[in-house]
Order: C-alpha cells, then sequence, then structure tokens
C-alpha cells in the first residue's frame, strides 16, 4: 500500500452506504443484492449518468449477491476500481468478480467477524452479566468501531489492489482465524464450568453416614455436571432430524424431568 | 407493578433499532445481554435485565444469521423476558426461561420479514429497467420497515396485551413446574456452547478446550482470565504458523474454494 490512491468522494459513498444499509433490503430472492445497488448507485450515477447503458449496468448490480456482511467492502472496492477504469465493457467482469468472491468471502468471514467475536465477547459479556456486572457490554461496542475500522480498510485495499490481493488478504486471514480459533476453544472450556448451572441434588443418609452425589462428582472433577450436559447437547446436535430448536425444547424437559426426579437441584 | 406508556414506548423502539443495528452496523445492541441491560434499566431492575440476557446470549454464543437463515430471536426474547421478570416478580430465571419461547417463534416473524423484502426486490428491478434508478435505491431503505416492525409489533402487543395474560400464567403454574423451569433455566446454555463446539474446529483445538475448563473447574480462574490465556497460546501459535509459511515461500498458491476453517 506504498502508492496512496486516495478514494473519491464517491467512492466514500459507496462505502457508507454498505456500512449504513448493505443489509436493511435482504431478501430471500436476491438476498443482499438490494443493498449492493443501492451502495453502488452513486458509482453508477457517475459513470454512466444519463446513458442508454446505466440501467444495463443497474440491473447487472441487482443481481443475487450474499457474503458477509463485513468483507463485502473488499468487493465493492474492487468493483469500483474496474468499472472506473472500463466501464459498461467490464459488466461480465463485474458479475463473475461478485459470485466468484462472495462464496470464499463468506465462509472465512463469517468465522473471522462473526463467530470468533461474538463468541469471545458474548462469553465475556454474558459472564459478567450473570454476576450482575454491565461493563462487559462495552466490549459489543468497541468491537463496532474496530470492525467498522477493518471494513473503510478493506474497501481501500479492494480498490487499490484489485483482484490481486483476494490470495494473499485470504490466506493472510486464515491464518489468523485459526489462531482465533484457540482463543474461542479455550474461553468456551472455561464457560462450561463457569455459567451452567447443574449441581447434583442426590444424597444417600443412612445411620451416621451421608452421601451427597456432588460432593462425589466434585472428588472427580469439578464441573462434571456441566460437561455432561454440554456433551448431551453436542450428541444430540449430532443426531438426524435434530436441530437446535429441537435441543431446546429438549433441554427444557431434561431439566423439568431433572428437577423432579431429584437428579439435578 | 403496572408497565407504565413510556416503557412500553422505549422498549418497542429500542427492539427495531436493535434488529437494523444487528443486520447493519452491529454495535452490540441486538446481542441479548445489550437487550437484557436496556430493558433492565427502562424497566429499573438491572441485575434481573443483565441476568435474562446473559442466559440467553449464551444460548446463541456464535450463532449468527449466516446466509440469511432465521435464527432465534433472543433480543426479543430478552426484552420481553426481563419485562416480564420484573412485572410478575418471579425473578430472573423465570424470565430468561419465558423468553425462550417467545425466541423461537420469533423465527416465524424474522421469515416473514425477509419475504416480505422480496416484493421489494421485484419493485427495484421494475423501476431499473424503467429507468428510474434513482427511486429503485429507495426499495432497499424500505426494507428497514418489514424487518423492524417484525420486532416493534409483537413486542408492543405483548407489552400491552400479555402483561396480564403472563401474571395468570404465573398465578397458575405448579409449583413442580416452575422450579423445574428454573433448572432448565440453568442448563440451557449448554447448547449454546455445544453448537459452537459443532461449528468451531473441535478435532485440531481440543486441547485448548480441554486447558479453558481446567483453568475454570479447578483452578477457579475467572473467564476473562482465561481469556488472556487463550490469547497467549494463540499469539504462539499464529507466530509459528507464521514463521513456517515464511520459509517455502509461494508454495502454496491455489487452495482457494476452501477458505473455510475445516
Amino acid at each position: 500500500m506504498s502508492n496512496k490512491v486516495e478514494l473519491s468522494k464517491t467512492n466514500k459513498k459507496t462505502f457508507w452506504r454498505w456500512y449504513f444499509f448493505g443489509q436493511a433490503g435482504w431478501n430471500y430472492e436476491k438476498m443482499q443484492g438490494l443493498g449492493y445497488y443501492y451502495s453502488v448507485y452513486p458509482l453508477i450515477k457517475q459513470i454512466y449518468g444519463k446513458t442508454d447503458v446505466a440501467a444495463e449496468a443497474a440491473i447487472n448490480e441487482l443481481q443475487f449477491f450474499n457474503t458477509n456482511n463485513s468483507m463485502a467492502p473488499i468487493i465493492l472496492g474492487v468493483d469500483s476500481a474496474i468499472q472506473e477504469k472500463q466501464g459498461i465493457a467490464a459488466k461480465d467482469t463485474v458479475a463473475g468478480l461478485k459470485t466468484g468472491m462472495m462464496g470464499p468471502f463468506a465462509g472465512i468471514g463469517d468465522t473471522l467477524f462473526a463467530v470468533i467475536p461474538n463468541t469471545i465477547i458474548g462469553s465475556i459479556a454474558s459472564y459478567m452479566a450473570l454476576k450482575g456486572n454491565p461493563i462487559g457490554l462495552i466490549l459489543w461496542i468497541a468491537y463496532g468501531f474496530l470492525r467498522l475500522g477493518i471494513m473503510r480498510s478493506f474497501f481501500g485495499m479492494g480498490y487499490r489492489e484489485g483482484v490481486k490481493l483476494i490470495d494473499s488478504l485470504g490466506n493472510r486471514l486464515k491464518k489468523i482465524t485459526s489462531a482465533a480459533n484457540i482463543l474461542g476453544l479455550t474461553v468456551i472450556g472455561a464457560l462450561i464450568p463457569s455459567v451452567i448451572t447443574a449441581v447434583f441434588a442426590y444424597k444417600y443418609k443412612q445411620g451416621g453416614v451421608k452421601i451427597s452425589l456432588q460432593d462425589m462428582a466434585d472428588q472427580i472433577m469439578p464441573g462434571l455436571a456441566p460437561a455432561l450436559v454440554v456433551l448431551l447437547a453436542y450428541w444430540l446436535l449430532g443426531r438426524k432430524k435434530m436441530n437446535s430448536t429441537r435441543v431446546t425444547l429438549i433441554l427444557i424437559v431434561v431439566g423439568i424431568l431433572a428437577y423432579n426426579l431429584k437428579i439435578f437441584a | 407493578m403496572t408497565i407504565q406508556w413510556w416503557q412500553i414506548l422505549l422498549i418497542t423502539l429500542y427492539s427495531g433499532f436493535a434488529i437494523y443495528d444487528g443486520n447493519n452496523t452491529t454495535f452490540g445492541t441486538v446481542k441479548p445481554t445489550m437487550a437484557g441491560f436496556v430493558a433492565g434499566l427502562i424497566m429499573g431492575d438491572v441485575q434481573t435485565g443483565l441476568i435474562v440476557g446473559g442466559t440467553l446470549n449464551l444460548l446463541v454464543l456464535g450463532v449468527g444469521n449466516f446466509g440469511g437463515s432465521s435464527m432465534p430471536d433472543y433480543m426479543t426474547g430478552a426484552l420481553l423476558g426481563t419485562a416480564f421478570a420484573v412485572l410478575s416478580g418471579k425473578g430472573a430465571e423465570f424470565g430468561a426461561t419465558l423468553a425462550v419461547p417467545i425466541g423461537l417463534l420469533m423465527i416465524q416473524l424474522d421469515v416473514l420479514a425477509r419475504f416480505c423484502n422480496t416484493f421489494l426486490q421485484h419493485h427495484a428491478e421494475k423501476l431499473v429497467s424503467e429507468g428510474k434508478l434513482k427511486s429503485a435505491t429507495h426499495m432497499n431503505l424500505y426494507g428497514i420497515i418489514p424487518t423492524s416492525l417484525s420486532r416493534m409489533l409483537p413486542v408492543f402487543l405483548a407489552l400491552v396485551f400479555g402483561s396480564q395474560f403472563v401474571q395468570d400464567v404465573v398465578n397458575n403454574l405448579p409449583m413442580w413446574l416452575m422450579n423445574g423451569l428454573k433448572t432448565a433455566g440453568g442448563i440451557l446454555p449448554a447448547l449454546g456452547i455445544a453448537i459452537l463446539l459443532r461449528y468451531l474446529p473441535l478435532k485440531k483445538n481440543f486441547a485448548f478446550l480441554l486447558v479453558g475448563f481446567f483453568l475454570a473447574a479447578f483452578l477457579k480462574v475467572p473467564v476473562i482470565g482465561a481469556a488472556m490465556i487463550g490469547l497467549a497460546m494463540a499469539l504462539i501459535a499464529f507466530g509459528m504458523d507464521n514463521q513456517k509459511s515464511a520459509q517455502p515461500a509461494a508454495a502454496d498458491t491455489d487452495d482457494e474454494g476452501d477458505m473455510e476453517d475445516e
């Protein structure tokens, strides 16, 4: 990024339109197609004005499009640069580029910009919230700003470096993702005994001997009951015909039964 | 306690904004922790809001509506769960468990809203073919209306008409069910964790899951402390990964297509 090309006013508009309203018109048919068109409208207006090809370019941008929201600015940047240079001649290039990039970007972006931050921030914020502390919520807002910064730089990168950037960036993001997975799984591991409330209720009393199942379980492994519940949920999710809604309902039934059968307190 | 009109108004407005923010700007207002906190502020019981929100957030930890699949909406769940918990005085666990079916029902309304937007897409295409390029862009913005209404209407109706209903239900629930639901609320976060374990590359990183569990279960390290150790391990792994790939320069050129980890 040594030769810094300034983004034009139109480019900035495109970015901000995506940032604020990229998924506003999300629909089952063309998904983010409407939002994409909305975002590049200033570009179309600037390049094609009132010419006949304007509608052609517009239809081209209204097509099916769906990728990770945070990664899309890269594609918008590449698209802007190409159309500014080649105009309507690049119509097929643009269409191919969009469909070619949206798939891989969706996969990596959903992991890196949604699953991982949601896991890490969600774990910390929920854990603190359960203790009655709202401070963790600041992390959501901080992440909002971080993400905005990254999205802005993505647009610039896409605009300046074009398609050649995609491979190197993809590789870099992949490395970050696999490192971030380590952080994510460590946090989840810590979360299991911290936030799941499952305490064995069973107590056995005969003569002077008192045995509490929970005390015994603690001898084996603290957090045994929460770990078992996670294992059950994990196993259930892997069964055929199971989805998260069904497992939710099953767990509610399990909870009610476990209480009334005096397994869990 | 009865709900005031301004409380209904604020919570309703919040739900409409939060779903917009969640889809676009992402400042966390759509997260159940945040929604529970705000509902708690509005209802005058922040503690309850935080616990309802925290419990629900754990259910959808890493989940996002990828590729447009609808997911349980525990933002709406946290708002209503908190409000009803405070109004009925039955406690946060009750509110959280009550919010679960609400969140699940909201999936249908989310589907409906996204379906409504399909008409906007069609209309935009028609406008473009007529050369009205600018009017077509407005269709995207109109998409906010069905999406926000899909949260605001049920929240509003539930708060206006639901309080008495919830009160009646609560008064007639037998104790065994009430307490059973509380236990259920305690184990439900296991689902959010299990979903994540299904999604993240568990096989490759199982050791780190164990480390995290050990830290919290045996050493009683708080989650934030475990996160720091996780971060340290992630940085080490990242450094090693970089070193490894620095040696065979440009060895891997074409492995696009499987950018997804695992």
